[in-house]
């Protein structure tokens, strides 16, 4: 169900939905859940019944599906392993964001990733790079599992819902990617690229021109481009 | 070990930078006012502007200058063959002072690349290279691979290579960019410290791993970058993650098996601290029972860090090391009332049992993240009429401080950089005194306070040459605007609420080399630096003295007057240490590593910062070494690179 598995001719509904740039059309329409290849049963979660605006308590995604999530995916799985979008239930809310930025103080992300999210011990979480995926819920899998490379799992230290508000703040700060685009986030694509026809007919729909569109990649100096102690690949 | 050194050779020269005919002096009568009034401090809190020129332009002695001639020496020990640099500081007194005069005042303008080394490292490289009879030793940062060269080969090729393949988890764990300081050499064993916690010895013939120990625990924050200290059969180490909340600690290894002999942390019980009753601290607001954890809110000393991450020296002759420690955790000082003992300060202990001789703490309840670990020269001097066995410390607080290194006693502390955050150290109690305004409050933003935290001047080694009886030293000219964030415990997560903005400090340069006079207190000259100046110094008789630039400039500059006698710009940033050598061909060597990284990337954001990339530079007279030529020269080398690598799998 990726372009990969569209390209081997394997059902393509993926390719019958809307194109994803029009992510408005996302964020009101609910989407179906894809019936898991793998795995065995079907993974409808609440969050794909709701808007943003939803209570964030009746909106929250089933920890099981996001569990299900593999990180293959990351790099586009011959079948396509996601279950279906799962968005952020707090999404683009004031007060969640508010709420998430103040977690990410207080529960020491700013002391690894920096105050403004630009990176330190840790990677910047501010530009379109992202090692464990850019998406939301790919965001909140590194939060929630952590990550090999010294970034500790929150869970359960932190409630999903935390988790989900942290993640909205990181959402404004332009580096992520919609939820729904995965084929951009996986093949580096940007708000506003120029698409060779070419590409054009070999993607699936939504691959491409769909992030939010603040990414930090180019800069003047070099050292700028990846202030994080890291440096790494 | 005493014994062993006993015979090595003490030199004790006059201290000729205050020879009045030495020419630098005339030059004090043309000092450059628009220089001195570039430095003027905007607070009060610092009222001594310190003489300062731009790069190239020697300058004299500020107005006023003029102690009588003195003598300041230090002891070699060990000295192994002059050509040889076994150790990061080369000696136990840690001058990292040369004998080489090969390359002196009159030719080292003619230094030119003889050859070159990259590792593929992407991280700062903070380590000075080893050299051991016709091998030379790197060791890079995370995964801390290590490299043998052939010396007496054409290119100097790959005689072995060793993959320790430390934990990725330490990477996220690490404060301040995944260095590692050096290794040391002893006893046919390369000795290092990996970032997962772990100390090994290696073949220095082959390679091979001899032995490897655990010391702690990588996921609760607790990361090794220090080079380890060798003194006879004792090898010290010590932990890095003063900002993860680590208890801190020195170890000592036995250097044949790698068995942990003893233990003393920075906090905690005096059993704990290994304090006894042969500790005498001078100061009598350090003497009590157990002040590791009474001068701590209850519970709070395990957690309190005084993490032990630079450098060691040692006294033949005392037989005590002595070492500094980290910040106190966390780094909001609201949370932690009290001392905080032993944090930001300097022990001196007995190097066989590790027994604390005495103690000083230069920053008493550390709120502005000053740890005590930057190096001590132990250098003697006559000070006040009166002959002493001293030690020279520039803390990250700014002061460099005179001790006697006996007693722990103050002799002097003046401030040798930037600061508004205390008026000066009272030498009757050894108490700094605050100014109250500078004092940070819990999520209050505070603006100006200078030095920031890493401090005038950070873990960058000094040199200390005999000949002219002055201290060299890459320092900071910073100031930070501060906000402090309350912080819960959260094992293997930073612990310490700091949000910073640093800035340059009035003057607008980053950076300064200066030349200290120990005695006097105060500066011979100095060179102002645009971008920080964070690599070691090196000294040499040649009286010639090198240091290095984040944006990676690297200098010769004549010991005596300051003047730059050659510039080079190398790859990348310079945050390594110098050092030289003789080659297998009686040819002085001068070699560092650019590679910039670790606190270096506070100023990434600078036009001009460069980027990323650890290389080894080597330099001599004219570029000439059996390393290149005209003829069709081979590589011959016994080993490929440490990780074999087919594609792009080469990463952390």
């Amino acid at each position: 169900m990726t372009a990969s598995a569209g390209r081997t001719g394997l059902p393509r509904p993926w390719r019958d939905r809307p194109a994803v740039i029009g992510l408005a059309a996302m964020a009101l329409g609910a989407l179906h859940g894809c019936s898991r290849s793998q795995g065995g049963s079907t993974v409808r979660p609440d969050a794909t019944d709701t808007t943003p605006q939803a209570a964030a308590s009746a909106a929250m995604p089933a920890e099981v599906a996001i569990d299900s999530l593999p990180l293959g995916d990351l790099a586009g799985a011959a079948h396509d392993t996601r279950a279906q979008v799962i968005r952020n239930p707090f999404e683009g809310q004031p007060e969640a964001i508010a709420e998430g930025k103040s977690l990410f103080i207080r529960m020491n992300c700013a002391g690894c990733h920096g105050y403004e999210a630009k990176g330190g011990m840790g990677p910047n979480l501010t530009d379109s790079y992202w090692r464990y995926g850019g998406l939301p819920v790919s965001v909140y899998r590194s939060i929630h599992d952590g990550r090999p490379q010294g970034m500790p799992a929150w869970n359960p230290a932190l409630p999903p819902a935390d988790i989900w508000k942290i993640v909205a703040w990181l959402q404004t700060l332009g580096g992520t990617y919609p939820s729904g685009a995965e084929q951009a986030s996986m093949q580096g694509d940007r708000a506003g690229d120029k698409v060779a026809p070419e590409a054009a007919a070999t993607l699936a729909p939504g691959a491409s021109g769909v992030p939010n569109g603040k990414s930090t990649g180019a800069v003047a100096s070099p050292g700028e481009a990846r202030p994080d102690a890291g440096g790494k690949p | 070990m005493p014994n062993a050194v006993g015979l090595a050779a003490k030199l004790s020269i006059f201290f000729m930078t205050h020879q009045p005919n030495f020419p630098f002096l005339a030059w004090g009568l043309t000092v450059v006012a628009s220089a001195m009034a570039v430095h003027q401090l905007a607070r009060a809190a610092n009222p001594e502007p310190h003489p300062v020129r731009a790069a190239g332009v020697p300058i004299a002695a500020p107005t006023g200058f003029a102690p009588g001639p003195g003598e300041v020496a230090a002891n070699l020990a060990p000295n192994t063959p002059p050509g040889e640099w076994t150790s990061q500081a080369r000696d136990y007194a840690n001058t990292r002072y040369s004998p080489l005069s090969a390359i002196d005042t009159s030719n080292v303008s003619r230094l030119r690349l003889a050859w070159s080394f990259a590792d593929g490292s992407q991280n700062g490289h903070e380590a000075a290279p080893l050299v051991a009879g016709d091998t030379m030793y790197l060791v890079t940062p995370f995964p801390n691979l290590s490299y043998a060269l052939d010396l007496a080969s054409p290119g100097a090729p790959i005689k072995w290579s060793y993959a320790p393949n430390p934990a990725p988890t330490a990477i996220g764990k690490a404060c301040c960019d995944t260095v590692n300081r050096g290794s040391a050499y002893v006893d046919g064993k390369l000795i290092y410290n990996l970032l997962d916690d772990h100390t090994v010895a290696v073949d220095a013939k082959t390679g091979k791993e001899l032995w490897r120990t655990k010391m702690g625990d990588v996921t609760h924050g607790e990361t090794m970058t220090m080079a380890p200290f060798v003194v006879g059969n004792l090898v010290y180490v010590g932990n890095s993650g003063g900002e993860l909340g680590v208890g801190g600690w020195i170890a000592a290894l036995d250097v044949q098996t790698g068995k942990e002999v003893w233990r003393a942390y920075s906090t905690g019980t005096d059993a704990q601290v290994k304090i006894g009753k042969d500790f005498h601290p001078f100061y009598s607001w350090m003497v009590g029972k157990d002040l590791g954890v009474k001068t701590w809110p209850a519970g709070m000393a395990k957690t309190g860090a005084g993490a032990v991450w630079a450098w060691i020296s040692y006294d033949p002759e005392l037989d005590l090391i002595y070492y500094g420690t980290s910040n106190p955790g966390p780094r909001v000082p609201a949370q932690r009332p009290g001392l905080n003992l032993w944090t930001s300060a300097i022990f001196a202990r007995d190097a066989k049992t590790g027994m604390a001789r005495w103690a000083y703490q230069f920053t008493p309840h550390d709120q502005w993240d000053y740890d005590g670990v930057n190096e001590n020269i132990l250098i003697d001097v006559t000070f006040d009429g009166k002959p002493r066995k001293a030690l020279i410390h520039f803390d990250r607080n700014a002061f460099a401080y005179l001790m006697d290194r006996t007693t722990g006693e103050v002799l002097q502390a003046s401030p040798f950089a930037y600061e508004n955050w205390s008026s000066g150290i009272d030498l009757k109690t050894g108490m700094p005194k605050l100014i109250p305004e500078m004092e940070p409050k819990p999520n209050v933003k505070l603006s100006g306070v200078c030095p920031p935290d890493i401090g005038g001047k950070d873990w960058q080694p000094s040199a200390f040459s005999p000949r002219t009886g002055l201290v060299y030293a890459g320092i900071f000219n910073i100031c930070m605007d501060v906000t402090d964030h309350p912080q819960s415990y959260i094992p293997g997560a930073p612990y310490d609420g700091m949000e910073m903005k640093r800035f340059a400090a009035p003057g607008g340069n980053w950076g300064e080399f200066m030349a200290w006079d120990p005695v006097a207190g105060r500066k011979a000259w100095s060179i102002k630096e645009k971008f920080m100046t964070m690599s070691g110094a090196l000294a040499t008789a040649g009286d010639v003295v090198f240091y290095g630039t984040v944006d990676g400039w690297f200098r010769a500059v004549n010991a005596r007057n300051g003047k730059v006698l050659w510039s080079t710009k190398l790859g990348s940033g310079i945050v390594g240490q110098p050092m030289t050598y003789l080659g297998p061909d009686k040819r002085q060597y001068v070699a560092v590593y650019s590679g910039v990284g670790g606190a270096a990337m506070v100023s990434s954001s600078m036009p001009g910062f460069p980027p990323r990339g650890g290389t080894l530079y080597v330099f001599s007279i004219d570029g000439d070494s059996p390393h290149g030529g005209p003829s069709m020269l081979e590589t011959v080398g016994a080993a490929p690179a440490a990780r074999e690598d087919k594609g792009m799998g080469g990463k952390p």
